[in-house]
Parts: C-alpha cells; sequence; structure tokens
C-alpha cells in the first residue's frame, strides 16, 4: 500500500511532537545491510560509497524509515591512534589500543577528512543525502565518548580507572569528546544527523553511580554541541538501562534508543521527557521464524505507542549480519500495521489514499 | 510619506545585538557553518518567535540544520554573511514548525489561499490567530529538490501541465507541511487561473472554507464599485473570523493590524532601495524579504524585528560604501519570482545583480493608507494587483525601476504551466523593448534540480555576455563565467 508519508516528513511530524500517520519504523539495519545488496562486508566500512549503497538498497528493501550508516564503535579511536583488523567478511575487530593505560595523553583532534575510516562516513552521507536525503533521514551513529575511551585505552585499565584515577578518566573523556564534537561537525555539513551511542555505558558494563559520574556529562556535553545546531539528538544504550533510564532524559537527548529494559518500564522511567525507540531483541530477529517476530513485534509497538512523546519501532541493538531477511520484513510489516494511526489527518488523508477524492461528496459550498 | 516612513525606521537601529560582521560578501553553504562557529551561545538563546522564552522557539541556526532536515538546495544556494540574514533564514526556513507550534500553543491557523497579501492583515489583526499563505509551498519542491509534493498533487489530479504551486494542494493531503488549518480563505478572481484549480481541490481537505472574488484584471486601477466589491468580500472574512474566535474585532484593532503591516511595508520598501541602488543586500535574500510581505512568515512581530536587523545591516552598509556584489556588476530587473532560488545565485555568480523586481506581489508591496477606514485602505492597495493591472501595467513597473537604476537588461523566468506567464511573458518583453531598447531574456524555470538546467544556464550566460558587450567589456572566459553553482566546484 502506498504510504502517506514519507520517512522524513514522519520524522518531522514526530520531533515537533505531532501525531504521525504510523509510528516510524527503524530496525537498527547496520551492517546487515552490506548482505542484503550483496557487498562484501569488508567493503562496507571502507568504501564510503559501498556503505552508501549498502545502506539505500537495505532501506528500499524493507521500507524502514531511516538510513543509519555504522560499523563497529571503535570508528574514532581508530582515527585517534588505536590500531584495528580488517577481517575480509567480518566487521573490524580492535587489535591493539593506543594506550595501555591512563597514564598519558596527547593533543590529537582527528581531522574527518583524513584520519582513519571517518571519510567513508562521510562520503556515505554525502552519497545517501544527495540520492535519497528528500525523503528519508540520513543518521550516523557516532560512538559517544565513554565508550570511546574503552577503544583508546586498554578496557580492563580503563575500567579499573573509574575507581582509582578519575580525574585521569575525565581527562580522556574530555580529549575523545574533543574529536567526537569535531567529527559531528563534519557530518552535519555532509547533512547527516548524527546518533550518539554508547553501549560500553549500559548496565551490563557500569554500574550506575558511573554511568551518572562519568559516562552522561561526556554524553550531555556532546549534546550541547549538537544543540547549538537545533538538532534532535537519538541517545543509543543498547544493554541494561533499567538503572539508568531514568538519568538517561539529563544527556538532553529528545530520543532515548534502548535494548534489555521493558518498554512500559522505559515510558515510565523517560516517556514523559524523550521519544522512546526501541527495542525488539535481536537475538530472536536473527534466531526466531518470521510468524514469531511479527507476533512479538506487534506486543511491543502496542505497548510503545503508549509513550506520551511519540515512540519509534526498532531493535534494541543492531540487526545481526546474518539476519534473514523475511525476518525483517515481518519486523516492518507488523510495525507498520500495529503502529498505523488511523485517526491521522481527521480523516481526510482517507480520501487522499484512495487517490481520487472528487468521487466522494464534496463539503457544501458556502455561497453568500 | 517618505519622511513619515524614515522615522518609523530610525527607532529600530538601536535593537541591534553587539555582534561585528565580516567584510559584506556572499559565502557559500560550507563558509556559513564556520562562521556559525564565531555566534556565540547568548545571540542563540536571544532570537525566539512568538515572544516565547521557550527552547523549542529559538530560530538562530545555520542553514546545515535545515539541510538535514532535507532543504538540499541550501548546499548550492549562496548567502549574504551577515548576522542579520542568518537570522533571516532560520526564521524563514523555521516556519512550518512555528506553524505547528502556533496550534500547540493555543493559535487559531487560517490558510489564506491565492490573493498574496492582503487577507493576512485582516486575520493578524485577531488576537491569537496566524494566517500563512500554502502558496508559498511553492518553494519547498526547490528547496528539498524533489517531487514529493508534485507527486502528491498528481495522484489528485493537478499534475505537471500546471503551475509550482499545486504544490500546496501535496502539502494539504500530506498534512505534515502544517496543521490542519482552522479555516481556509481562498480568493479567486485576479489570481493565476492554475492556483484557482488547486484552490478548489484544497477544498476537499478544508473543513471551513470561504471563498473570497477579487476584480477582474482592468485596464486602469479600479476604483469605485469594484473596490466596494472588495470592501463587502472583507467585511465576509470579518464576519467569518469573528464566528471562528467569538471576538468581535474592533475598528482599533483593524486599524492597528493596518498599521503593523505598513510597518513592514515600509520597512522592506527602504531595503529594497538599499538592495537595488547600493547593492547592500543580495537578490536571493532580497526575494525572501520581499515575499515576507505576504504573510510575515507568519510571526508579525519577529518577522519585523527580523527586517529591522536586516535594515540597520543595510543602512550601516551603504554608509560605509560597502557592498556584497561588485560595484561593476550587470544590472538587471527581475520580472516574476523564479521558483528556483539557485537561479539569482547562478545570475549573480556570473557577475550580474538585481535592481528591481516585479514578482506579482505588488499588492503586497504598497503603503495602505491609515487615513482610510481599515478594509478600505487594505481593499484600495489590494487594486495595485500585479494580475488586476495590465500587462503593460507589469511592464511599467519593470521599465521604471529599470530607469531609476539603470538596468541593462531585464530576465523574466516564467512558470510552465502557470497561466499568466504563458500570456504575457511575451508582451512584457516587448514593451521593455520598445521603451528601452534593453535586451530581454525570457526563459521557463524548470522541474526542480540540483543545478541550472544548462540550457537555461547557457542562455543566462550569453545574455549577459550581451550585456557585457553593450557595455564594452571583453568576453569572459568559461572559468570566469562560472560560479560555485555547479555541484563539482560546491566543496
Amino acid at each position: 500500500m502506498k504510504e502517506l508519508l514519507t520517512p522524513r516528513e514522519r520524522f518531522g511530524l514526530l520531533v515537533i511532537d505531532e501525531a504521525q500517520d504510523r509510528v516510524p519504523v527503524f530496525p537498527l539495519v547496520t551492517a546487515h545491510a552490506a548482505r542484503v545488496a550483496g557487498i562484501p562486508l569488508r567493503d562496507y566500512y571502507t568504501d564510503g560509497a559501498a556503505m552508501a549503497r549498502s545502506q539505500l538498497v537495505a532501506q528500499e528493501s524493507y521500507g524502514t524509515d531511516f538510513i543509519s550508516f555504522f560499523s563497529e564503535v571503535g570508528l574514532l579511536a581508530e582515527a585517534l591512534g588505536s590500531q584495528y583488523d580488517y577481517p575480509d567478511d567480518d566487521l573490524p575487530l580492535l587489535r591493539r589500543p593506543k594506550w595501555g593505560d591512563l597514564t598519558a595523553l596527547d593533543d590529537a583532534v582527528v581531522d574527518p577528512g583524513r584520519d582513519g575510516r571517518l571519510r567513508v562516513y562521510i562520503d556515505a552521507i554525502d552519497y545517501a543525502y544527495e540520492a535519497r536525503g528528500d525523503t528519508v533521514p540520513i543518521l550516523a551513529y557516532v560512538p559517544a565518548p565513554f565508550t570511546t575511551a574503552q577503544q583508546l585505552v586498554d578496557q580492563e585499565a580503563f575500567l579499573l580507572g573509574l575507581l582509582t584515577e578519575p580525574e585521569r578518566v575525565q581527562d580522556l573523556l574530555a580529549y575523545a569528546t574533543r574529536s567526537i564534537t569535531r567529527f559531528c561537525r563534519a557530518i552535519i555539513g555532509a547533512g547527516g544527523l548524527p546518533i550518539l551511542v554508547d553501549p560500553l555505558a549500559s548496565g551490563s558494563v557500569i554500574s550506575a553511580e558511573h554511568y551518572r559520574e562519568f559516562a552522561l556529562p561526556s554524553e550531555a556535553e556532546v549534546i550541547r554541541f549538537l544543540h547549538r545546531y537545533d538538532l534532535d539528538v537519538v541517545l543509543h544504550i543498547c544493554g541494561d538501562t533499567r538503572a539508568t533510564i531514568g538519568m538517561m532524559p539529563e544527556s538532553g537527548a529528545e530520543l532515548l534508543s534502548v535494548d534489555r529494559i521493558d518498554i512500559p518500564e522505559a515510558v515510565a522511567g523517560a516517556g514523559r521527557r524523550c521519544r522512546i525507540i526501541g527495542n525488539y531483541d535481536t537475538s530472536a530477529i536473527l534466531l526466531s521464524d518470521a510468524a514469531t517476530v511479527e507476533r512479538e513485534v506487534a506486543a511491543m509497538v502496542a505497548a510503545g505507542r503508549e509513550c506520551p512523546m511519540g515512540f519509534v519501532a526498532a531493535t534494541g541493538c543492531e540487526v545481526p549480519v546474518e539476519t534473514p531477511p523475511e525476518n525483517v520484513r515481518a519486523f516492518v510489516r507488523a510495525a507498520k500495521q500495529t503502529g498505523f494511526n488511523s485517526d491521522f489527518g481527521r480523516g481526510t488523508a482517507t480520501a487522499f489514499r484512495r487517490g481520487k477524492p472528487w468521487l466522494y461528496p464534496l463539503p457544501e459550498r458556502r455561497i453568500p | 510619506m517618505r519622511a513619515e516612513r524614515d522615522r518609523e525606521i530610525e527607532g529600530s537601529r538601536d535593537r541591534v545585538p553587539e555582534w561585528t560582521d565580516p567584510k559584506p560578501a556572499r559565502v557559500t553553504f560550507d563558509q556559513w557553518l564556520d562562521l556559525f562557529d564565531r555566534v556565540p551561545d547568548d545571540l542563540i538563546e536571544r532570537y525566539h518567535y512568538y515572544g516565547n522564552g521557550e527552547a523549542w522557539s529559538k530560530y538562530l541556526f545555520p542553514p546545515q540544520m535545515f539541510a538535514i532536515y532535507g532543504m538540499r538546495h541550501l548546499r548550492r544556494l549562496k548567502f549574504d554573511n551577515s548576522l542579520a540574514a542568518l537570522r533571516m533564514w532560520g526564521f524563514v526556513q523555521n516556519e512550518t514548525e512555528r506553524l505547528f507550534r502556533a496550534r500547540q500553543t493555543g493559535r487559531r491557523v487560517i490558510a489564506t489561499l491565492g490573493d498574496l497579501g492582503a487577507v493576512p492583515v485582516i486575520v493578524n489583526s485577531f488576537p491569537g490567530c496566524v494566517a500563512f499563505y500554502p502558496d508559498c509551498i511553492w518553494w519547498t519542491p526547490f528547496a528539498m529538490e524533489s517531487r514529493v509534493l508534485f507527486d502528491a498533487a498528481a495522484e489528485l489530479g493537478i499534475g505537471d501541465a500546471t503551475c509550482f504551486s499545486r504544490a500546496a494542494l501535496g502539502a494539504f493531503a500530506k498534512h505534515s507541511y502544517f496543521p490542519d488549518p482552522d479555516l481556509v480563505i481562498a480568493s479567486t478572481g485576479a489570481s493565476c487561473d492554475d492556483y484557482s484549480g488547486v484552490e478548489q481541490l484544497v477544498e476537499s481537505f478544508a473543513p471551513d472554507m470561504l471563498w473570497v472574488e477579487e476584480p477582474m484584471r482592468c485596464d486602469a486601477r479600479p476604483t469605485g464599485p469594484l473596490q466596494q466589491l472588495l470592501v463587502r468580500e472583507y467585511e465576509r472574512v470579518v464576519e467569518r473570523m469573528e464566528t471562528l474566535t467569538g471576538h468581535a474585532i474592533s475598528d482599533d484593532e483593524l486599524r492597528q493590524g493596518v498599521h503593523k503591516a505598513n510597518r513592514v511595508r515600509k520597512l522592506v520598501a527602504r531595503l529594497r532601495e538599499l538592495a537595488f541602488r547600493d547593492a547592500a543586500l543580495a537578490a536571493l535574500e532580497m526575494m525572501v524579504i520581499e515575499f515576507g510581505n505576504l504573510h510575515y512568515y507568519s510571526d508579525m512581530d519577529e518577522w519585523t524585528a527580523v527586517l529591522e536587523h536586516l535594515l540597520a545591516t543595510a543602512e550601516g552598509r551603504a554608509a560605509r560604501g560597502e557592498r556584497v556584489l561588485s560595484e561593476d556588476a550587470l544590472r538587471v530587473v527581475w520580472v516574476t519570482p523564479p521558483a528556483d532560488p539557485l537561479l539569482l545565485t547562478y545570475v549573480e555568480d556570473a557577475g550580474a545583480r538585481v535592481v528591481g523586481t516585479e514578482y506579482v506581489i505588488n499588492q503586497a508591496l504598497e503603503v495602505m493608507d491609515e487615513s482610510k477606514p481599515p478594509l478600505e485602505a487594505i481593499a484600495e492597495s489590494f487594486m495595485a494587483a500585479s494580475l488586476i493591472g495590465t500587462s503593460r501595467a507589469r511592464a511599467q513597473s519593470a521599465i521604471d525601476q529599470a530607469r531609476t537604476y539603470g538596468a541593462e537588461g531585464v530576465i523574466i523566468s516564467g512558470i510552465f504551466g502557470g497561466s499568466h506567464c504563458a500570456m504575457e511573458g511575451r508582451l512584457i518583453a516587448d514593451y521593455v523593448k520598445a521603451d528601452l531598447d534593453l535586451p530581454v531574456l525570457e526563459f521557463d524555470v524548470t522541474s526542480p534540480s540540483r543545478e541550472v538546467a544548462r540550457q537555461v544556464g547557457t542562455r543566462i550566460d550569453a545574455f549577459l555576455e550581451v550585456l557585457r558587450s553593450r557595455r564594452g567589456l571583453p568576453r569572459l572566459s568559461p572559468a570566469e563565467n562560472r560560479g560555485c553553482t555547479h555541484p563539482e566546484s560546491r566543496r
């Protein structure tokens, strides 16, 4: 069925607190897009055109409401000096972080046109924006300072540092933030909307106290930068966020993308301040059959629509690379059907969808 | 009248914030991002629409923000580098959101169609009411480089053979470019025939619609019965607005509405002088400014403040002898607004500047006579409408401006499918040639695209070459004759 609104029009309504024709649908299709397009994974994260083509094919094939660029959380760390391996058919793997401990920082700030694979992202955004930027929002995941820091320093040393060297951790977060904002600025210039992704700040990794002390202020710093441009910011934290959901709005994000938390709990914790994006289980979309996905997504969307600020039907984290396409289609189908808003446009939209409004009685003319 | 206007303008100059503009120039999209980095946070916090202090009503943001939300054409345009221009662009681009916020904050939103300038004066006189022109959505497909709204209109029966203003029908159908209006007031008569067709289909989306009759085209400026007809039509508008709002409007409120509209018209008149005579502002900003006279971008008070800011900038430049375009630029008058704003950037990049305009909105430029009863004053000024007068009258306006500012040529950008364009473009060209012996370029604006159509670009280049040769200037090399409008040269 032809839809009334384009994804961009739908998203535009969501962020200005207006009802949409249906819930926006956003399974987090990132590297999985390469599989959909038949493009080798290594090409996906090393070639901007390949990344863009993958996303364009996936978005068109699935009928999702966003194009979202992402490969892995080491993107900024690599640009700052951490080393990664590029397997032929897998995502980059951290070989060696820039530093083994928290003892030394330099004064480096990334150059998005030159360092690491940042240029890949910028090229991909530019390409997709020119191709489909009028109808589909172009999103780009940007690893947050707390997550980036754990890719710059040996992770064990970093986590230990939260307890023993908090000042040095703060310095490292500030160091990462400078490059992250620089990268965000380049994304903005290319037509993309940065999404802040902070998976290593989830309750699966750190305590709520450490989230408040370290991760949250650095997220807020980046979001303050983005708010200078009046952008609506998505903060994505996958993993367990039950203990931090009430704090996450303090970051300033307008939309919270969550993972391992019940939707009603997320709505209760943050749904009066933020739109909630979530959160179908990524293991389920990988391993279940399409009928199960469809049934469970419908239940999720029904719960999510209770969010006062609005809801986006998504997966809790990235759609796994090997997910069967029919499962993603089942997700999209169920989310669109369950999320349909029959009240949109006060009913006049119905005539439009049928395509021939003049076949229906026009309102009585008011002749003076 | 001029003295009174200057006195009013004088009172606004001390309201400009502390900020030092760079030397006047037109800058690219990327350069604007660099400039925005210099804007202090307190300035971003300073400007709000609807006199509201909430974070959602801020609007001083760079073109990049609007590009991210789909306005792709902004990446190809060149902008004035002043803070006032940044403020103007932020305010204008923000209008869709502003209209939805108007509804959310309890204002009544009234769509006014077709007459381009008069009915909003009445609507805005009512407390808590906001008028806007869906007609102006015609720029959106170009700004987004998109056919989405045209396709939506086509599904409703208005296809490519019709004026670009058909985008308004698509916008009504989609319910996402402005809130569903509380009332639609559609004018018909001396307006574009195509748009009358659009208005008729809009009625199927309007829960409440009032038709207003305008006088048809006349040989001479109408007075007497035709003007009285319009006054009676405006009385019907007032009645319907009173029914809608439950507010019995007083004569004083209407007078105040006329006064505020006049304030805008006087500011714009002065800005036109400064732009056309002194090149204090470029054509792109001036087109946005002129069209603000139609409905003030849905917030009259704030738009007035934006204009005051622009005027202070332009006056300052003129006083210092600074220009945004070269003194040597070829001078042209532009007839009919280009639906594609990139054409203005293109022409300026090629070494010309606009020193006069006839954008089919003469009715919105003329100052109303405040000594008369308000509805009479509005009706009288509407008799100056570009589409009430003859083609000769439109041509005369272009001729007069060409004489005043020493134009060397006239550009007429037609609207493919626009009924009046097909009929009168050639006529206007003939009048101009006969009276002034000036070269005239007439072309139709092509569909939304990321660049100026090659054929149109070539014709503009050749036309400007003719003007250059008439001045006795040498030919430009192809490299010199290209601005930054080509996609490959954008970065």
